[in-house]
C-alpha cells in the first residue's frame, strides 16, 4: 500500500515583495555580514603585507597557502563529500 | 538503547523564524486533547481595556504587518502583561494585545496578535505535529529576538547577549557545536537556503570556515546521495529576492510579514528530502523548530531554567532590570520526526508537572554532543542540564506506508 500523500498548496500569487521594507532580522544581518567582511579585510591586508621572499621552506610556503586557500576558498553550492 | 538510537546517523534541525506555538498549533487541541493548545477561552485585554479573545483568523500574509515586537521590554510585557518590575511580579501572558499596540497605534489591528491558524491551513505543520512527536513544552531560551535565540541553537549559549548586537568578539570558552564535530573527526554542516539569503550563523562565518557551510540545493543532493553530515542545521530563506535566473524567490521562513504557505513548502520540502531516501529515512531523525514567538500570543507561562552564568545589564534588557539567564522565552512550535517515533506522539510540558520534559534550544547542541561526542567537550551549564530528545525513538519502525509524504512542491 502506499504511504498516505499530502498535496501542498501553492503559495498564492503576488506574495513576491522584494520591495517590502527590510526588518530588524534583515538590518542586523546586513551589519554582521559587514563585520565578517571587516574581519576578512584585515586577514587579507595580513597576507598581501607578507613579503613573499620571506617564505623560504615549504612550511613557510605551505602555510601562506593555507590561510589563501581558506580565504579564498567557498564550498556553498558544491556537492558535499562526507 | 532502542533500536531507533542504535540506526541513528543523522540529525537534522530545522530552524524557522517567529511564531508562536498558539499560533500556529494551538487548535490542534479541539482534536487532541493532550496537545497544550487553545481552549477558545483565553483572552488578553486592549489598550481600551476590552478583552480580546483568541481568534482562528491567521492570515499567510499582510496580517501582523507591522511586525510584532519581539525584543527583551516587549516581550517582557507580553508576558508579565505591564506589572511593575520587582522580586514579587507574576507571569500572566496578558501584555501582547497592549505591547502590539505600541506598533500598530491602533486597537482593532492589534487585536491581531490572538489570531491562530485551523489546521486546514497549515496542512504540513500540523500533519508533521500528529504523525509523528510534538513537544508542549519547547520554550525559546531568551524573552528576546532572533540572534541570541539562534545563538543558543548554536553554542547553548548567547555568551550574555539578550538582543540582536554582534556577540563573537566577547567570549571565545565556547565553541559551536559545527567545531565540537570537526575536531572530533565527525561531520556537520550549516545548509542556507542561497546566497542572498545566507545565514544567521554569522560567528562560524567570520571565523572563516567555509566547510562548514553549504546551501539548501547542497542539502538536497546530499540527502539523495547519502553523503548527509552526521549533523545538519538547515536554515529557510529569508528575503523575497530576484533568483539567478530573474526568477522570483520567496522568503521561506515565516518570519511575519513573509507568507508562512511558503514556509509551509518549505517545510515539505525539507522533510521530502529526508523522507524519499529510504535509507536516510531510517537512521535520520528531524527536528522543525522556531527560534522565538515573534511577539505573538501563547498562553503557557515560560518556566525557569538553569542559568548559563551569564547576565545582561539593565541596559543591555532595556527594562531597568538586569537579566540572570534563569527563565526561558515563548514556547514556540517544536516536532521531532522519525519513523522511530509512534504516530500522535505528545511530549509533556508544564501542563503536566509530573512528567513535564521542557525543552529549549540549548536542548539542540546538548543533543548533538551527547549522541555523537558522547558529551565531551566544553559546555555551559545551562547546555548541560538541558534535556535531550533523543530518547523518543524506540524500538518498533513503522511501514514506509504509514509515514505521510508531501506533494505538488514544484
Amino acid at each position: 500500500m502506499p504511504p498516505k500523500v499530502i498535496a501542498v498548496p501553492k503559495t498564492d500569487s503576488g506574495a513576491y515583495n522584494p520591495n517590502r521594507p527590510a526588518g530588524t532580522l534583515l538590518q542586523s544581518q546586513a551589519l554582521h555580514m559587514r563585520e565578517a567582511l571587516i574581519s576578512h579585510v584585515h586577514q587579507l591586508t595580513t597576507l598581501l603585507n607578507i613579503d613573499m621572499k620571506s617564505l623560504k621552506t615549504e612550511a613557510d610556503v605551505s602555510s601562506y597557502v593555507h590561510r589563501a586557500t581558506a580565504l579564498l576558498h567557498t564550498n556553498a553550492g558544491k556537492p558535499g563529500k562526507k | 538503547m532502542s533500536a531507533g538510537l542504535d540506526n541513528l546517523k543523522h540529525i537534522v534541525v530545522l530552524m524557522m523564524e517567529n511564531r508562536s506555538f498558539d499560533h500556529m498549533l494551538g487548535a490542534l487541541k479541539q482534536k487532541y486533547p493532550k496537545i497544550n493548545g487553545l481552549t477558545g477561552a483565553e483572552s488578553n485585554p486592549d489598550t481600551k481595556g476590552a478583552i480580546v479573545k483568541v481568534q482562528p483568523n491567521a492570515q499567510f500574509q499582510s496580517q501582523l504587518d507591522p511586525d510584532p515586537d519581539h525584543h527583551f521590554p516587549g516581550v517582557d510585557l507580553q508576558i508579565f502583561g505591564g506589572a511593575p518590575l520587582g522580586p514579587g511580579r507574576v507571569a500572566n501572558m496578558q501584555g501582547f494585545v497592549k505591547d502590539y499596540f505600541s506598533q500598530t497605534k491602533d486597537v482593532n489591528r492589534s487585536h491581531n496578535i490572538m489570531s491562530y491558524f485551523t489546521p486546514d491551513k497549515l496542512p504540513v505543520l500540523t500533519t508533521l505535529a500528529t504523525e509523528f512527536a510534538v513537544f508542549n513544552g519547547w520554550f525559546s531560551s531568551i524573552p528576546g529576538p532572533t540572534i541570541c535565540n539562534r545563538a543558543f541553537a548554536h553554542y547553548g549559549t548567547s555568551f550574555g547577549q539578550v538582543g540582536m548586537d554582534i556577540f563573537y568578539t566577547l567570549d571565545t570558552s565556547v565553541q559551536s557545536i559545527y567545531e565540537r564535530m570537526i575536531q572530533a573527526g565527525r561531520t556537520a554542516k550549516i545548509y542556507y537556503y542561497d546566497q542572498p539569503s545566507s545565514t544567521m550563523e554569522i560567528v562560524n562565518l567570520l571565523k572563516n570556515q567555509p566547510q562548514i557551510f553549504g546551501t539548501l540545493d547542497q542539502f538536497v543532493s546530499d540527502c539523495a546521495g547519502n553523503t548527509l553530515p552526521d549533523y545538519s542545521f538547515v536554515e529557510p530563506c529569508y528575503s523575497d529576492h530576484p533568483g539567478p535566473d530573474g526568477g522570483e524567490v520567496l522568503a521561506s521562513d515565516q518570519h511575519p510579514d513573509h507568507n508562512v504557505r511558503e514556509g509551509e513548502r518549505f517545510i515539505a520540502n525539507v522533510y521530502n528530502a529526508i523522507r524519499t531516501n529510504p535509507t536516510l529515512w531510517q537512521n535520520t531523525v528531524l527536528l522543525v523548530v522556531y527560534d522565538e514567538h515573534g511577539g505573538i500570543y501563547d498562553h503557557v507561562v515560560p518556566p525557569t531554567c538553569t542559568p548559563d552564568g551569564k547576565t545582561a545589564s539593565a541596559d543591555a534588557t532595556g527594562t531597568g532590570e538586569p537579566f540572570a539567564f534563569d527563565r526561558l522565552g515563548v514556547r514556540v512550535p517544536a516536532i521531532l520526526i522519525s519513523p522511530w517515533i509512534p504516530r500522535g506522539t505528545v511530549v509533556p510540558g508544564t501542563e503536566d508537572p509530573a512528567n513535564a520534559q521542557i525543552f529549549e534550544h540549548a536542548s539542540i547542541p546538548a543533543t548533538v554532543t551527547d549522541y555523537f561526542l558522547k558529551g565531551d567537550a566544553k559546555r555551559t551549564q545551562r547546555e548541560q542540564k538541558a534535556n535531550t530528545f533523543l530518547a523518543l525513538l524506540t524500538d518498533q519502525m513503522r511501514q514506509d506506508d504509514d509515514c505521510v509524504v508531501f506533494n505538488n512542491l514544484q
